[in-house]
């Protein structure tokens, strides 16, 4: 697991408007936990709960059902999330948004 | 003092559940009720819970009707996002109440409650409704049951960036939405206020990012530089503009007069509205100082043409090779109105013998030859140029790019007086511009007719002169001959207004007269801006003003009164330590560095020399943005709103009115757990409080499901620490919340129902289940499986994956210290007072009881009363109560209001 995050939240909150092009990337290629994205992201995993969980919200990704066995939720695109017209590469700019 | 406008019976200050029962109970009676809430809906925290104990009703279930009705009630005026000022009791025994709306920045009747201006919005803040779970947007609607169900928008005032910019480019708006990929969005936002964003972004010296912020942390958002990515972005996309002329045109038509950063961005708006609009340019092709001052190795020229297309595409038709030489001229041509934007193009003389020699040029002459691509051998020669501003800058470093062996430049000034910007000066040092400080050639010596030298005095400084810069002052026998090729004069430009002078007003100085907030000139249909009107400023001051100027022009032809109204609606600019304060613990982001060519390769050639930004570079940049005003005014919502209905100028209204009694609804805070640090709240992701819980386990939750913020795992052993920051003297609260247990004892139900599997501990000091059916209830909660462990909780420690061990002491007979580990710890938060409450009184003071609640005197025989005669308290302002006991107490207040009332109108 990624290291816990320290930094402000309306800090972390922000970023969500920068990574969520690298998470919607990552999950195109197929659905993800939580552990994962932190781990391709490179975030400290309770950054990517902000994240994932302000899009769940806002309809850009769902779950893909229950939880699986080791208690983690997998998520993918929503369909009703439109194919952005920018394709972003999920590997650019590890570590920083 | 007036009387107050209109009058109500009764105000309730809180639309919680003890506010809103108290107006409906005051409603039925026949009173006129004006309740207000501070938040943007009623319902306070009841319809923010899961469910309700020990009934485990649907808290939104039984808290939405009321909200409804008491939004509808036709005898109560709900007002929400609006704030009492103060309450003044009069003679008369009634209340002056004084109050200011918020501003929602939505039109409350056209919107919808659609939502579509959230998923717009490009601004994530905490969301508080959530206690801080997720994020929602600067434009948002509080929660799916509010009342009103209206869309607002959190605004703090202006973001420092584009409170700064004189062109009113909202730099803010442009980062946000670059931060969010939209590139697109951004550069048709910057062409709703400025037209040449190419030039801005490549020769702007951005006053944005002087503002910035982060300025004060590592370095400011590079705010110029994300631009140009952006205009770069779209101009390779779109070599033609995707618009054409505007579908309404008008009949009139205008001339403007230089096609300048001020005439082009005059002519835009005014082609916008529909004009005719004709620019006449003296020189051969249009761009002004533009096209002719700047060298294309700060500004390249392919970029101004695409800049000038974005005026032109509306129909603007530019005539080079034309100079106006009389205004009235234009009027028998046809044209209803002129705008003067012929920028300061009239190079000063410094009346030096031998000035008119050939090889002495002035700057502008200088780089007009320069950028028209003229022929210019100055190989192996030696160029002295003379000035201290940035016109001394530009020619001094095109000479060096013109293959001159030296190039000097003498300023009668130091260092320290010298008006050119800082990172110009070093950027010209760094390619070998000599500077020569106190220095100024006194006289030109040449042979057949050509320069050959110049003939200088070293100078020393004297007391400041009337520009507020010390005086340069000769010293004798400094005289010093320098030998030169060219000598470029860099002096002082001056407005060519000359041919004008005797059909309009001028200053002394050649400047038009204008006034000052219209920028009309002496003639009505004539308006003037730029450097023409304030002398030589800046490309981003001459769009600034050239937009004012339109603006007036528009309002005149429209036979509307002129004035500043309606042309900047701006809110006030934020205080940058008030968003650094709300900051606290911000990560260190570091600029990225500029990147140029190399001092010694660029040096010689007219390439450009700024490097731009990569994507990933001008993302992160973009994501050091704090954020500061809240919203950006990126204008997102004002695109997606299929109501038309969000309306950015609106200000706070004041209202003052009066009211027969006052009842104080004003409910209580929550204990703030980062104080019992021990407890690890804040640090340990998975340390949660119950009000956080409850969101957690509501119909409209933060999560999709009960997951642990650390991570998203499911949890399948929770805990709860009972009285945290209650009954505690450590932390100055001695009082039991008197709800905690129950809450408690409710959410550990609701998660035994939502995950089956999970163990639920409560570590408890004595359970208060005092209430109808509680006890029966804390039962019920045994025997389904949670386990109470009567205990203190010394504090929280995180282990492995995110877990908690929680250290204990064990206050059975057993006794001891013991520990335990758990993936997911509740903190039972108690219930504090509201001094909020305390505050709306001026003159006669509501008394406190020791503990800071709302007095209540009798409160055994005369519930409701407080310390001023006429004004009572409802639910928890005056205690902590549970739901029922609010509402009971709130029939009481209601029916001692409703007497004070009575009492009033009898004269008793």
């Amino acid at each position: 697991m990624a290291e816990p995050s320290t930094r402000d939240v309306a800090e972390v909150m922000r970023d969500e408007m920068v990574v969520r092009d690298r998470i919607t990337a990552l999950i195109r290629n197929g659905p993800r936990t939580i552990p994962e994205l932190a781990e391709a992201l490179g975030y400290p995993s309770p950054e990517v709960v902000f994240w994932v969980m302000a899009m769940w919200r806002y309809g850009t990704l769902v779950p893909t059902g229950k939880a699986g066995a080791d208690g983690y939720y997998r998520y993918r695109l929503s369909e009703e999330h439109p194919v952005p017209t920018e394709q972003v590469e999920a590997s650019h700019g590890q570590g920083q948004p | 003092m007036g009387n107050g406008g209109s009058h109500y019976d009764v105000l309730v200050v809180g639309g919680g559940i003890a506010g809103m029962e108290s107006a409906l109970t005051l409603g039925d009676m026949g009173y006129t009720v004006l309740l207000v809430e501070k938040e943007p809906s009623i319902g306070g925290k009841m319809v923010l819970l899961s469910k309700v104990f020990p009934t485990l009703d649907c808290a939104s279930c039984i808290s939405t009707p009321k909200m409804a009705a008491t939004a509808n009630h036709p005898g109560v005026n709900a007002l929400t996002h609006t704030e009492i000022d103060e309450i003044i009791k009069r003679d008369g025994g009634d209340f002056l109440v004084r109050l200011h709306r918020k501003p929602t920045f939505v039109d409350p009747v056209a919107c919808t409650g659609c939502g579509q201006c959230e998923t717009a919005c490009t601004v994530a803040l905490p969301d508080q409704f959530h206690y801080e779970m997720v994020a929602r947007r600067a434009a948002y609607i509080p929660y799916p049951q509010a009342v009103p169900k209206k869309a607002l928008i959190e605004r703090h005032g202006s973001s420092p960036c584009s409170f700064a910019c004189p062109a009113g480019v909202k730099a803010h708006g442009i980062v946000s939405l670059v931060r969010c990929g939209k590139y697109a969005e951004a550069f048709h936002l910057h062409m709703e206020d400025a037209p040449l964003p190419g030039c801005l972004s490549r020769a702007c010296y951005a006053p944005c990012e002087a503002e910035c912020t982060r300025g004060q942390l590592e370095g400011p958002v590079p705010i110029r530089l994300i631009k140009r990515f952006m205009v770069d972005r779209y101009y390779q996309e779109h070599p033609e503009p995707e618009y054409g002329p505007p579908e309404k045109r008008r009949g009139e038509t205008v001339a403007v007069v230089g096609s300048g950063p001020g005439g082009l961005t005059a002519a835009f708006f005014l082609a916008r509205e529909g004009y005719g609009v004709t620019v006449f340019e003296a020189a051969s092709e249009a761009g002004g100082v533009l096209r002719l001052g700047i060298p294309s190795y700060r500004l390249p020229k392919d970029v101004l043409d695409r800049d000038i297309k974005n005026v032109t595409a509306l129909g603007v038709e530019i005539r080079t090779n034309s100079r106006v030489r009389s205004i009235n001229e234009l009027k028998e041509q046809g044209f209803d109105a002129v705008l003067l934007a012929g920028g300061a193009m009239d190079p000063g003389r410094m009346g030096a013998p031998g000035e008119e020699l050939e090889g002495v040029v002035d700057c502008l002459t200088f780089l007009r030859e320069v950028n028209l691509g003229r022929q210019i051998d100055l190989d192996g020669k030696t160029v002295m140029v003379v000035g201290g501003g940035n016109a001394a800058i530009d020619p001094a470093r095109a000479a060096l790019r013109l293959g001159a062996r030296k190039v000097l430049i003498q300023y009668r000034r130091s260092r320290a007086e010298m008006p050119a910007h800082d990172w110009e000066v070093e950027a010209a040092r760094a390619e070998g511009v000599e500077f020569q400080f106190l220095k100024a050639p006194q006289r030109f010596l040449g042979i057949d007719g050509r320069v050959v030298a110049t003939e200088s005095l070293s100078m020393r400084l004297g007391e400041p002169d009337s520009s507020g810069r010390r005086r340069p002052i000769p010293v004798d026998g400094s005289k010093q001959t320098i030998p030169v090729d060219l000598v470029v004069l860099s002096i002082g430009l001056r407005p060519g207004t000359t041919p004008f002078a005797p059909e309009l007003e001028l200053e002394k100085n050649g400047r038009v007269h204008v006034n000052s907030a219209t920028l009309q000139t002496s003639i009505p249909w004539v308006f003037a801006a730029g450097d023409a009107v304030s002398g030589p400023s800046s490309i981003v001051d001459a769009i600034g003003q050239a937009r004012r100027a339109a603006f007036s022009l528009d309002r005149y032809l429209n036979g509307e009164v002129l004035g500043e109204a309606g042309f900047d609606e701006r809110l006030p600019v934020v205080d940058k330590q008030a968003v650094l304060a709300r900051s606290p613990s911000l990560a260190v982001r570091s600029p990225r560095e500029k990147r140029e060519l190399a001092a010694e390769g660029r040096a010689r050639s007219f390439a450009e020399i700024e490097a731009p930004l990569a994507e990933t570079e001008v993302r992160y940049c973009a994501s050091r943005c704090l954020d500061c005003g809240g919203c950006s005014e990126c204008r997102e919502c004002v695109r997606a709103c299929p109501a038309n209905a969000i309306s950015l100028n609106m200000h706070p209204e004041e209202e003052v009115l009066s009211v027969g009694s006052v009842i104080v609804a004003t409910g209580f805070k929550l204990f703030d757990a980062h104080l019992k640090p021990t407890y690890g709240y804040g640090r340990y992701p998975n340390v949660i409080t119950a009000m956080q819980m409850d969101r957690l386990l509501s119909p409209t939750r933060p999560y999709h499901h009960l997951v642990r913020p650390s991570d998203g795992k499911v949890p399948d052993n929770i805990a709860f620490v009972l009285c945290t920051g209650s009954r505690d003297y450590k932390v100055g609260n001695r009082l039991c919340s008197t709800v905690c247990c129950m809450y408690s004892t409710k959410q550990a139900q609701l998660i035994m129902g939502a995950l089956p599997l999970a163990d639920v501990t409560i570590y408890y000091i004595d359970i208060r289940a005092f209430g109808k059916g509680y006890e029966e209830f804390f039962e019920q909660a045994k025997a389904m499986g949670v386990n109470y462990v009567k205990g203190r909780v010394a504090k929280i420690d995180q282990v492995d994956g995110g877990s908690l061990m929680l250290h204990y002491e064990d206050t059975t007979e057993r006794g001891g210290a013991n520990q335990a580990e758990h993936d997911l710890v509740v903190l039972s938060i108690g219930i504090l007072p509201n001094a909020d409450a305390l505050k709306l009184f001026e003159g006669e003071a509501l008394a406190a009881d020791p503990f800071g609640y709302v007095r209540e005197p009798n409160e055994s025989i005369d519930p409701g009363r407080t310390s001023i005669d006429g004004v009572f308290v409802a639910g928890t302002a005056s205690a902590a109560r549970d739901i029922p006991d609010s509402i009971l107490h709130s029939g009481a207040a209601s029916v001692q209001a409703a007497g004070y009332v009575e009492s009033m109108r009898n004269g008793r």
